[in-house]
């Protein structure tokens, strides 16, 4: 998220949004009464964080038992989505917002969901974390010294200080004391990754949602040089249940997200981004609108069997996320688009996915990923754990009306590019996980992985367009690539980076020579199917490995 | 001046610095009216009442600066908004503002002695009507502004309606030649030309009716016989080294035909259509201790040697080349700058409003050709010097040392044959005989010499604003690889509307040993190696077209 | 591929080369150059020995560094089983496993620039192929830019890549 975190940008323009039919008569929401502030997007540790911890951390406390509780973001923001979704919830919920200015209206409406205050450490960072642990165990908000008599006017009283407590000592010395004191109480299918920014600015966006299910935060690292946070945090992760949650982000100053992605995976579960989602806590209390059901746009039946010409036919998919960067970007429509949908919003956040849904473009088709029911990467999922997983996403997949999986596997790769290969022994996996699906996507960047089994081809992206890299470049690095793949047909996969502009995708396809056809990406595979002109290929094990997996405990 | 002048013109940002008024320059108050344009010069809406002010602008400005028009940003000259604050600041000019023609009328009907009705059906009728406006000292209107015009107390005229119903420009024209052509200004011609269909941009006609010339838009394309032979006659009959204002017809002919054709009879072209406030500008001077002072790198008599590089000099030739002028990045390159001379005459404060706004990249020359525009090739031999003392009066005045040349009337459009025969050559070396160096060309052209220390260069390259910079870059370093010997001297054009700071970036991009330098100082290292060859135009050289055959 | 010994030769005397200024390292300028997406840095480090030319690539992305060198010998082919060609690497164009690499090179243009020619297989989806790469080394008059322009059999569009020389002082490090 280099791959997930710029995905993230829910850049939704209301522009974008089609006008919603109207709700049918049975469907008219009743009246919902809920609050809601606008943040600004002053996050600095010395500025605005404070206070916005403070009201994440109630707003947690809030949406306990209700959603009460909506927090506004400028579009400027990573999640754009907060302003649309906003008017969606009164559009078709028929929630009444009633606007907080100021943090002390937030306290004086909902000081009775707290039972006290936690107080933070400015100069520890951890000390935040371990606030927000405590925050969801004890019902308490978190301030930092200078919001205590704020807190203390509404009738507050302090639960927890952890100023001082924890000066001096490393992250992993103050997340063992926090994991002897409160792990055991915490929920264990579900863990926080509050890492992100560090340094001058930090944004625990989603601490509302770890408040509300009493989740642990840590910011530990998955990197191996940092042994100590990895022993503790494989300790962590090996507690949590099988199938259960990783939400948040890995700490920008401490791994990598293949690192993350790659530890995570290793223990079977699941990773949610990024640690600024927002208002997961007050989402997750809404269904569909009623009657509402997930119709993707199927360019062939699954059973269809269609035939390949001499030609080169091109397949484009959006995978980071719902691909939000791009979903916003003038031209969307213009190309048959595959978009990844995250899954899990399904659960967490179903008004987001059905907000997408509706401003759909008959372009515009919607597939599984990533790789699972969450972001995890295959290669390194216990095999005892696959099929668990793998039955959670084919649900999702049904749910979401998807007939297409899209995997990844970056773990032995070096940023967006190298080794993003699936081995013979992960393919046959998801052979076996996935009887239904039309066809199965791999890659971020350019992968080698290739199958056809029955009618279910996997195909490998062959090319990533890079979002910086001009416009004339792409064009001929196609065109390279349709002359040196000389067998017709030849099926060209593309994997368009979140944030490209549509419209220059469509200039790009007017400069492409040969017998081009651009097709949806479930056409697109059938017709993979009926003529493998690609080699079958798994993950070489002489091939190299930016980075090898963590040895098993 | 679909090429050069057009889009010089006058795109002036009001960013430019400005200079305080100093004590021993305070200028006494003057009062003055202004009027604000918009932008809507369509024949069905906005051209009759902007036709009809423009030559109330005439009249009202005949003895005295009195009304001022200031156009819209987008309009072709943008500097009437800031020459307006000149006047203020330096000139001491009050301006009052009218904000419609019944005000602009209630003012100044008194300058007007009646109204002209033009057909709007039949488009010269406008041209017609502003002959006629110069001359009887009336207004132009359209039926529908009668009613305005009389209310005012002026009475017709004349009424062009149905007068020239189904005749053809020429007939219109050798009708109005016999009707009027005798009284008409025989030193100054209106070219009323520019737009044509569903709009005119008569901007130019307060300062063809205030200097009672003549209008029309005779074509100088050879496939219209019987307009360019009136046209001929026109200009046959004009004093020499008359002045033809305005611009050709869009539709009827190119800007190289008519240049051709004006510089045939030793004419000098002085546009656009479009151009402003010549009636109001015309009437003032420098301010008191004003004088240019030209940027000079090198003394007149300084020798310089050259040494074993690249030599580059960038040259904008479009009028003040204004284009660029406005450009961000301004400063950060040398450059030479066309100046249009014939504004020492006809709106010195806006060479003043330059001058004083010039960097010390900034460096003015002569040209483009003679004291106007002209195509030397074609100028006739009795005629060429005293236009060329006109043109070293003003370079002097204009503290120039340099003096650039453009032939266009065998080339394409911007490129192709731009070169200047020997014969041409052999006058401006004449004529000019304290210059340091010339310069030639629009395009690339091979017109160099090398006489007396006095150095013709042609340009080597010509830089499309709508060329891609890495293209540019390209271009300038297969020049540079090309031209082996060293020293080499590339000159480069810049057409008007580059941004100087996409140049710097391809400076930046060419590699070898090279020097960009002022142009003065290029010509005096071009004066010490010719590594160039002599060359001028062959007889064999494909010519687009070849000119008029004067009767 | 003869890596990492040869980088020493980049810097040594090449009495017997065509163009002599072509030897040294030559650091790769991106605003000058076609863009060059999967490498950060890129090096080139060129060493004359006769008619042997050795082209060192010295590769950087994140924090993943890659030297492989390309000999090439004027006065004969040469085969070459670890040929480095500089990938765009967001494309899916693999050296072939086990592929091995005709290579020639011609000292042209009064003997100023260099031009090599590769034939080198590549893995992509559908196979194993053979890519033409045409290459010429264009030092500047002033013999501080290189310029190499790549030419592919397969691609109509040419790469530039314009090189900035390293100072010997500055290689050394």
């Amino acid at each position: 998220m280099k791959k997930l975190i710029s995905f993230l940008t829910l850049a939704l323009a209301t522009a974008l949004v089609a006008p919603a039919a109207e709700p049918a008569a049975t469907a008219a929401p009743a009246a919902k009464q809920a609050w809601s502030m606008n943040f600004d997007l002053d996050w600095t540790v010395a500025g605005g964080l404070p206070e916005k911890a403070l009201l994440v951390s109630l707003q947690g406390l809030a949406n306990r038992t209700s959603p009460q509780f909506y927090i506004v973001h400028p579009p400027q923001y990573q999640w754009e989505i907060t302003g649309p979704l906003f008017e969606f919830y009164q559009r078709k919920h028929g929630v009444q917002f009633t606007e907080l200015p100021t943090a002390d209206a937030a306290l004086a409406q909902f000081k009775s969901a707290a039972k006290g205050y936690v107080v933070w450490d400015k100069t520890v960072g951890a000390s935040l974390n371990v606030a927000f642990t405590i925050a969801g165990l004890e019902d308490a908000v978190v301030v930092s010294e200078e919001l205590i008599p704020l807190v203390e006017k509404h009738g507050l009283k302090p639960i927890d200080d952890l100023r001082g407590r924890y000066t001096g000592q490393t992250d992993d010395v103050i997340y063992q004391d926090a994991y002897d004191k409160y792990w055991a109480r915490c929920a264990k299918d579900r863990i926080m990754l509050m890492g992100g920014h560090v340094g001058a600015v930090r944004m625990p966006g989603m601490a509302d949602w770890g408040v509300r299910e009493k989740m642990f935060f840590h910011d530990l690292s998955a990197n191996p040089k940092h042994t100590k946070e990895l022993a503790l945090n494989r300790r962590l992760l090996s507690e949590i249940e099988p199938g259960g949650y990783v939400f948040g982000w890995h700490s920008y100053g401490k791994d990598t997200e293949e690192q993350y992605t790659t530890l995570l995976s290793t223990y079977g579960l699941r990773m949610e981004g990024l640690h600024n989602l927002p208002n997961l806590s007050f989402n997750c209390q809404f269904t569909f609108t009623p009657g509402f059901k997930f119709t993707n746009n199927h360019h062939v039946a699954k059973d269809a069997k269609l035939t390949a010409e001499p030609k080169v036919y091109l397949a484009f998919v959006q995978s980071d996320s719902i691909g939000i960067g791009v979903w916003t970007k003038p031209g969307r429509g213009k190309l048959p688009f595959a978009w990844q949908v995250t899954m899990n919003w399904t659960e967490f956040s179903p008004a987001a996915l059905e907000y997408f849904h509706e401003s759909a473009t008959p372009n515009d088709y919607f597939i599984g990923g990533l790789s699972g029911p969450g972001y995890m990467y295959p290669n390194h999922i216990p095999p005892e754990r696959f099929p668990l997983l793998m039955e959670r996403a084919n649900k999702l997949m049904a749910m979401l009306d998807e007939h297409v999986m899209e995997i990844m596997d970056n773990s032995a790769a070096d940023g967006n590019v190298g080794n993003a290969d699936l081995t013979k022994e992960t393919v046959d996996r998801y052979y076996a996980a996935f009887p239904n699906v039309i066809g199965f996507i791999n890659g971020y960047g350019p992968a080698r992985t290739r199958d056809l089994r029955d009618t279910r081809p996997m195909i490998s992206y062959d090319y990533y367009i890079d979002p910086r890299r001009p416009r004339a470049e792409v064009a001929a690095d196609l065109n390279e690539l349709i002359a040196l793949n000389a067998k017709r047909p030849y099926f060209l996969l593309i994997h368009v980076r979140e944030s490209n502009d549509v419209n220059s995708l469509v200039e790009v396809t007017k400069q492409l020579e040969g017998p081009i056809e651009i097709v949806p990406v479930d056409v697109f595979l059938k017709l993979a199917a009926s003529n493998k002109t690609y080699t079958t290929r798994y993950q070489d094990p002489e091939e190299p490995k930016h980075f090898s997996g963590y040895p098993k405990e | 001046m679909k090429n050069r002048f057009i889009l010089a013109l006058l795109v002036l940002s009001l960013a430019g610095g400005f200079a305080p008024v100093s004590a021993e320059t305070a200028p006494t108050a003057r009062e003055a009216w202004i009027m604000h344009f918009d932008g809507d010069w369509k024949n069905a809406s906005g051209l009759p009442e902007k036709a009809m002010l423009i030559g109330l602008q005439g009249l009202a400005n005949r003895t005295a600066p009195r009304l001022y028009i200031a156009h819209a940003p987008d309009f072709p000259w943008e500097i009437t908004v800031p020459l307006a604050d000149f006047y203020t600041r330096k000139h001491g000019v009050k301006f009052t503002e009218l904000k419609t023609a019944d005000e602009a009328l209630t003012l100044f009907a008194a300058s007007a002695k009646g109204y002209v009705v033009w057909d709007t059906a039949v488009m010269p009728t406008l041209n017609v009507a502003y002959t006629i406006a110069g001359l009887e000292d009336a207004i132009v209107v359209t039926p529908a502004l009668i009613p305005l015009a009389e209310r005012h107390g002026l009475k017709r005229i004349d009424d062009l309606r149905g007068r020239y119903d189904g005749m053809t420009d020429t007939q219109i024209y050798a009708d109005a030649k016999t009707r009027y052509f005798a009284r008409c200004n025989p030193d100054m011609i209106m070219l009323m030309g520019g737009h044509a269909g569903d709009m005119r941009i008569p901007g130019i006609a307060d300062w063809g009716v205030r200097q009672r010339m003549f209008f029309h838009d005779l074509s100088g394309n050879p496939a219209h016989k019987d307009e360019v032979a009136l046209a001929m006659e026109l200009y046959g009959a004009m004093n020499p080294g008359a002045f033809v204002f305005g611009w050709h017809s869009y539709v009827k002919d190119t800007e190289e035909q008519h240049t051709t054709l004006t510089s045939t009879f030793g004419l000098r072209m002085d546009g656009l259509q479009s151009l402003p406030n010549h009636s109001f500008n015309s009437q003032f001077t420098f301010t008191p201790g004003f004088k240019f002072q030209n940027q000079h790198h090198v003394d007149r008599d300084t020798k310089l040697v050259a040494e074993k590089k690249v030599y580059l000099a960038f040259v904008q030739s479009d009028g003040i080349g204004l284009g660029v002028w406005t450009k961000p990045g301004r400063g950060k390159l040398q450059l030479a700058w066309g100046a249009i001379p014939s504004w020492l005459e006809f709106a010195p404060a806006a060479l003043e409003y330059f001058q004083e706004s010039a960097t010390p990249a900034d460096y003015f020359i002569g040209g483009l050709s003679g004291p106007s525009y002209m195509y030397p090739n074609h100028i006739p031999a009795d005629r060429f010097d005293g236009l060329m003392r006109e043109a070293v009066r003003q370079m002097e005045v204009l503290d120039e040392r340099i003096f650039e040349i453009l032939d266009n009337s065998a080339a394409d459009g911007n490129v192709g044959n731009a070169d200047l025969t020997k014969e041409t050559v052999d006058r401006y070396y004449a004529a000019f005989p304290n210059v340091i160096g010339f310069i030639n060309g629009y395009g690339p052209a091979r017109t160099f010499d090398l006489r007396n220390g006095v150095p013709m260069i042609s340009y080597d390259y010509y830089i499309d604003p709508r060329r891609p910079r890495e293209e540019v870059a390209a271009d300038l370093q297969e020049l540079i690889t090309i031209n082996r010997n060293r020293p080499y001297f590339c000159l480069v054009h810049v057409r008007e509307s580059n941004d100087v700071n996409s140049l710097v970036e391809v400076t930046k991009q060419l590699h070898g040993p090279i020097e960009i330098v002022p142009v003065d100082t290029f010509m005096k290292l071009a004066a010490s190696n010719q590594t160039y060859r002599t060359r001028y135009q062959l007889p064999t050289d494909p010519k687009h077209f070849e000119g008029f055959r004067r009767e | 591929m003869i890596a990492g010994g040869l980088l020493a030769l980049g810097l040594a005397t090449a009495a017997m080369a065509a163009n002599p200024a072509l030897a040294g390292r030559w650091r790769y300028e991106p605003t000058l150059s076609t863009a060059l997406d999967g490498w950060h840095k890129m090096d080139l480090v060129i060493a004359l020995e006769g008619t042997k030319v050795a082209v060192t690539h010295d590769m950087l992305w994140i924090r993943s560094k890659v030297v492989a060198t390309n000999t090439y010998d004027t006065a004969r082919a040469v085969e070459a089983k670890d040929y480095f060609r500089v990938e765009q690497r967001h494309m899916a164009v693999y050296p072939a496993k086990g592929g091995v690499t005709t290579a020639t090179a011609a000292w042209i243009d009064g003997d100023r620039v260099l031009r090599t020619e590769a034939f080198t297989p590549v893995e992509v989806s559908q196979g194993n192929v053979t890519m033409r790469i045409t290459s010429e080394y264009r030092v500047s008059e002033t013999g501080d830019t290189l310029t190499v322009i790549e030419l592919h059999s397969t691609r109509n569009r040419p790469l530039v890549y314009v090189f900035k020389k390293v100072p010997a002082e500055a290689a050394k490090n």
